[in-house]
């Protein structure tokens, strides 16, 4: 008796739990879409062109204290992705080595925790500094987090430049933006709305709702939506990780959970975007349900070749690579100072100086069926 | 793990019939509960197409979860699968793109998985080191050498055959649906009528009255880890061949889902006793609920949550049922 | 899990000894080998650096030796530093309350959470492997339903003390892990406590018989655990400045891999906090000394793995031999 009771209260307990975890998850509220951030955005304007230039602001960026001087000297440099192992940074990885061997005195080392996690990224990075590197090139897996860590780093004369994942301004002397996040919110929802329409309706697969660039991606597209496309109708925003199989589901899961009332799929990573188009692909649905997204070339391009794509929106990762050892090699040289307003970055030619210690890239590519057989990465 | 448990019941008999039936009769009661609960919400989510996906999607760890049953049935535990399976998808994957026969590309995960799981029985068996350890290595190994290997280039250009996931026989069956099915059944069938099978209970009941009987636990145990293997080779096919790239990563958490639907699907914790229908069952269960949640607006951050608070119920559930049963005799 | 074990092991002094002599002799030697290979790693700073990061995942180690010391283990305490990490963060920004009684607050819910995982491994007999696999899930799950996976920031500077000051020249969190090293040692050693532990280990049902209270005992540690969980989510927060719901996971490798390396003994019965604490320096130093001498990430993952199953393999052939000799 005293244990059939004891079962009851078990199996009762057990259940507020759930219980409580559900009701917990179902209080969640939206207004904008789910998935941004909560930073002020910036829309671009409807009918402009490529990013325009933002008011001048002046350098924001950290020093190193008690740098040697090695201009034109060899340097030895570390790249610490936000992880490793996946295609996106293996491009950027590349664009390194390109910039390192045509530069000639240059060595650029990756290395870097095998998951994206911050606790992980600061002890690679703390080794370094003990192990002694002329520069660090980092992806930040947390903004904030990684801030103490490369302020460490500059205090031991290290120079510090970012690249994809930026951290707190001063805790860097540059970083390289790829692609202005409303530029890319723009390209994004302008083709989204070219392709299914103005009064359509559309989801969104995410890695996760924290992941800074992502979410900072998603706030700059409700809000360029809201301004220039007012009546796409955003239906929900799904997470998927950085995991194939689980962007696939949970894509097929919104394809069904939508019907007809689903005309687009925004993919805002390089495994969402294949795994929608997977997913579209598999529901028959090619051509009747689109899919835009930020993807690599090469996971795309069976998609885009069969038509269920039109296009792909990202930048060139081995250029931004590429880009950032030119970078360094332009603060160790003392050729790129606080203040300046471009760069000199090889066969790239000059990059502009943005928000008073960024550098950009470009304005985002877009692959399209007749320029993606022209990239291999 | 403890010395003190309670004591087991002898596989196959009667009573254990009964239990079984029981566990699966509330697996297949769940997944029609939460079926017709979220289709009133939702009926969209009856769509035959919708539950087809569910079932199609994650097949992969109903298979694993066979292998994963008959491990912890035996006495063991296995983390290492997730990993496993990472590698041995990477490994069918890189086979297709260089141009191997596609029989060899399908057959070499399996014999890998095997090579690998059976080492790990062997050492778990006869070196005495305890499951969790070596596989908890072996988890780590695999990993870092999956990474060190490839760089976790993505693999592209798949050949068409490769695809096994997307075969359908007849027009309407489709392939993994299909092993799926057939592995449970054979599986439960062995496990239930063969001798090999019914070792595999005895060894994890009680490994000494096992020995006395006539069953080596420790050749039990090398088998029942070269099934696992088998099984894993099977789910990372599956795996690898439903998407056009794969990542040559890890799958996250993966392990934790496969232990889940074995746990759940009333394979006892404490060895001994279990069901591989039991497993598949639940294997869908888990999948529904990921997919509910979707569909009933609900945060999928809380999928863990309830994979957790599943493993929970299920086995206090599990192991009072038993003390009362001991009570009532 | 425990079929093919033995079915009683006793705690052998002598072979403590040498294993523990063994341990830190090959300490030594990879001490000297990757310090030839770079200047840096026998530094003071770098040392004292490594102590730093070292301690979340020590302060886990204490108690995690207590529990496989009693037979039992515990895979949940990453996940429970995960959703301490993140009960500070949330009690602090959203629901006000100020920032020490967060502290104190979520060091609380690591003391339930593990008290959870004692009540129902002691009441309900659940295995500790499969009971602690379920909150592995159910508390990470937790924490990323409850903060909706979104990161808490901007703390105030003072926060910022325990995981990134110095006290006397010395990281303020290994004051604190030094602490808890020498307190759970004696705790170990020196009194009837530590005794119950071996007993249990030894042989739970002798143990029963003779009087010892076991359920207690055993309740005490898990929560002994989740305690530890908490103040080892605190140290990191401060340490790394920001609460994630992805904090801690994977620690229970780290921790169970300096505790088996340490000579405790999986089976239970055996096994010592001075042991750990060699374990937990070993394989902090072997990540640093492999990284500095330029061995990358993923290699040494592979390295952690194997020194994993070796020890284990070494440590229970010299307990065979003594065994044989006995």
């Amino acid at each position: 008796m005293k244990q059939l009771v004891k079962h009851r209260m078990m199996k009762t307990a057990a259940l507020v739990i759930l219980g409580a975890a559900m009701a917990g998850g179902s209080a969640v509220a939206a207004d904008k879409w789910d998935g941004g951030d909560d930073l002020p955005t910036s829309p671009l304007a409807c009918d402009a062109g490529p990013a325009t230039a933002a008011a001048a602001k002046p350098y924001d960026g950290g020093q190193p204290t008690g740098a040697p001087d090695k201009a034109g000297k060899p340097i030895t440099l570390v790249d610490v992705p936000k992880l490793i192992g996946i295609g996106y940074f293996n491009a950027t990885s590349k664009g390194m080595q390109d910039a390192a061997k045509e530069i000639g005195n240059v060595k650029v080392t990756t290395d870097g925790p095998t998951e994206a996690k911050i606790d992980e990224q600061i002890k690679f990075i703390d080794n370094y500094i003990t192990r002694g590197v002329d520069g660090i090139l980092f992806a930040a897996n947390d903004p904030v987090a990684i801030t103490p860590v490369l302020k460490k780093a500059l205090s031991k004369g290290i120079d510090v430049v970012g690249y994809d994942a930026n951290s707190q301004p001063d805790a860097r002397q540059w970083f390289i933006n790829q692609a202005q996040f409303n530029g890319i919110a723009k390209a994004m929802v302008d083709a989204m709305a070219k392709e299914v329409g103005e009064d359509k309706g559309f989801a969104i697969v995410t890695s996760t709702f924290t992941t800074p660039n992502q979410a900072r991606w998603i706030a700059e597209m409700s809000a360029y939506a809201a301004k220039c496309h007012p009546k796409l109708k955003w239906l929900e925003t799904v997470e998927a990780q950085e995991d194939n199989v689980l962007s696939f589901n949970q894509a097929t899961t919104l394809i069904n959970k939508y019907g007809d009332k689903l005309s687009g799929l925004f993919g805002m990573t390089s495994v969402a975007t294949p795994a929608s188009a997977e997913a579209v692909t598999k529901a028959g649905l090619c051509g009747k349900l689109a899919v835009v997204g930020l993807a690599t070339p090469n996971a795309m391009k069976p998609y885009v070749n069969a038509g269920c794509v039109k296009s792909v929106v990202l930048w060139n990762p081995v250029d931004l690579g590429y880009a950032a050892t030119y970078v360094m090699r332009a603060v160790v040289d003392g050729k790129l100072k606080p203040g300046a307003t471009s760069v000199d970055a090889g066969k790239l030619g000059k990059l502009n100086v943005i928000n008073g210690s960024e550098i950009l890239l470009g304005s985002p590519f877009i692959f399209t069926k007749d320029n993606i057989k022209d990239f291999d990465f | 793990m403890s010395t003190i448990v309670v004591s087991r019941l002898r596989p196959g008999e009667g009573g254990a019939l009964r239990l079984f039936a029981s566990q699966e009769a509330l697996l297949a009661f769940a997944i029609v509960g939460i079926a017709i609960l979220v289709g009133l919400y939702n009926p969209r989510f009856l769509a035959t197409r919708n539950l087809g996906d569910i079932v199609l999607g994650n097949a992969y760890i109903a298979v694993a979860a066979i292998g994963m049953s008959m491990v912890i049935v035996s006495g063991n535990i296995d983390i290492s699968v997730g990993s496993l399976i990472g590698v041995l998808a990477t490994i069918s994957g890189s086979l297709a793109v260089a141009g191997v026969p596609i029989i060899l590309v399908w057959l070499t995960p399996l014999m890998v998985g095997i090579l690998v799981m059976m080492l790990q029985g062997a050492v778990i068996a006869y070196l005495r080191i305890p499951a969790i350890v070596v596989t908890l290595g072996m988890l780590s190994i695999l990993k870092g050498g999956l990474i060190s290997v490839t760089g976790g280039r993505w693999i592209t250009d798949l050949p068409q055959s490769f695809h096994l996931a997307d075969i359908e026989l007849f027009g309407i069956l489709p392939m993994p649906v299909l092993i799926m099915v057939a592995a449970t059944i054979l599986a439960a069938l062995w496990m239930r009528y063969s001798a090999s099978g019914r070792a595999i209970f005895a060894t994890g009941g009680n490994a000494e009255a096992a020995r006395l009987c006539g069953v080596s636990p420790r050749r039990t145990v090398v088998m029942v880890f070269a099934l696992h293997g088998l099984f894993a080779g099977i789910a990372a096919l599956l795996f690898a061949t439903q998407l056009k790239v794969i990542q040559s990563t890890v799958p996250p958490n993966l392990e934790l889902t496969v232990i889940t639907a074995a746990v759940v699907g009333g394979v006892s914790i404490l060895g001994g006793v279990g069901t591989v229908v039991g497993s598949t069952l639940a294997a869908v269960l888990i999948a529904e609920i990921a997919s509910a949640l979707v569909f009933i607006n609900v945060s999928p951050y809380w999928i863990h949550a309830v994979q957790g608070g599943l493993i929970l119920v299920t086995v206090v559930a599990d192991i009072l049922r038993r003390q009362r049963r001991q009570v009532g005799e | 899990m425990a079929v093919l074990a033995p079915e009683v092991r006793s705690a052998a002094p002598r072979w403590l000894i040498r294993h523990e002599t063994l341990l830190v002799a090959i300490l030594l030697v990879a001490l000297v080998i990757l310090g030839l290979f770079n200047e840096r790693f026998l530094t003071v700073d770098n040392l004292l650096n490594q102590g730093r990061l070292m301690t979340e995942v020590g302060l886990l180690a204490l108690p995690m030796t207590f529990i496989i010391i009693t037979g039992g283990i515990d895979l949940s305490v990453g996940s429970i530093v995960g959703l301490c990490a993140i009960m500070l963060g949330y009690s602090w920004k959203n629901l006000g309350f100020p920032l020490p009684l967060a502290i104190a607050f979520a060091i609380g819910v690591g003391g339930v959470a593990g008290f959870v995982n004692g009540l129902l491994i002691t009441r309900v007999r659940v295995p500790p492997l499969i009971m602690t696999i379920a909150t592995l899930a159910l508390y990470r799950g937790l924490a990323e339903g409850i903060s909706q996976a979104r990161s808490v920031r901007n703390y105030p500077e003072w926060f910022f003390y325990t995981g990134q000051g110095e006290w006397l020249g010395v990281p303020v969190q290994l004051w604190i892990l030094l602490v808890g090293i020498i307190v759970a040692g004696i705790a170990l050693d020196r009194t009837t406590f530590g005794r119950t532990l071996y007993a249990i280990g030894n042989n739970e049902t002798a143990a029963r018989f003779s009087g010892l209270p076991v359920d207690r005992v055993k309740l005490v540690v898990y929560t002994l655990s989740g305690l530890a969980a908490g103040l080892s989510a605190w140290v990191l927060v401060s340490r790394v400045t920001t609460t994630r719901s992805d904090m801690g996971s994977g620690y229970e490798l780290d921790v169970i891999a300096a505790v088996v390396l340490g000579g405790t003994s999986i089976f239970g019965g055996v096994g010592t906090i001075w042991g750990t604490v060699v374990g937990l320096v070993m394989i902090q130093l072997l990540k640093n000394g492999l990284a500095l001498t330029g061995v990358k990430g993923d290699a040494t993952i592979i390295v952690i793995g194997a020194v994993l199953i070796a020890s284990t393999l070494i440590a229970s052939s010299l307990h065979g031999r003594r065994e044989v000799a006995g």
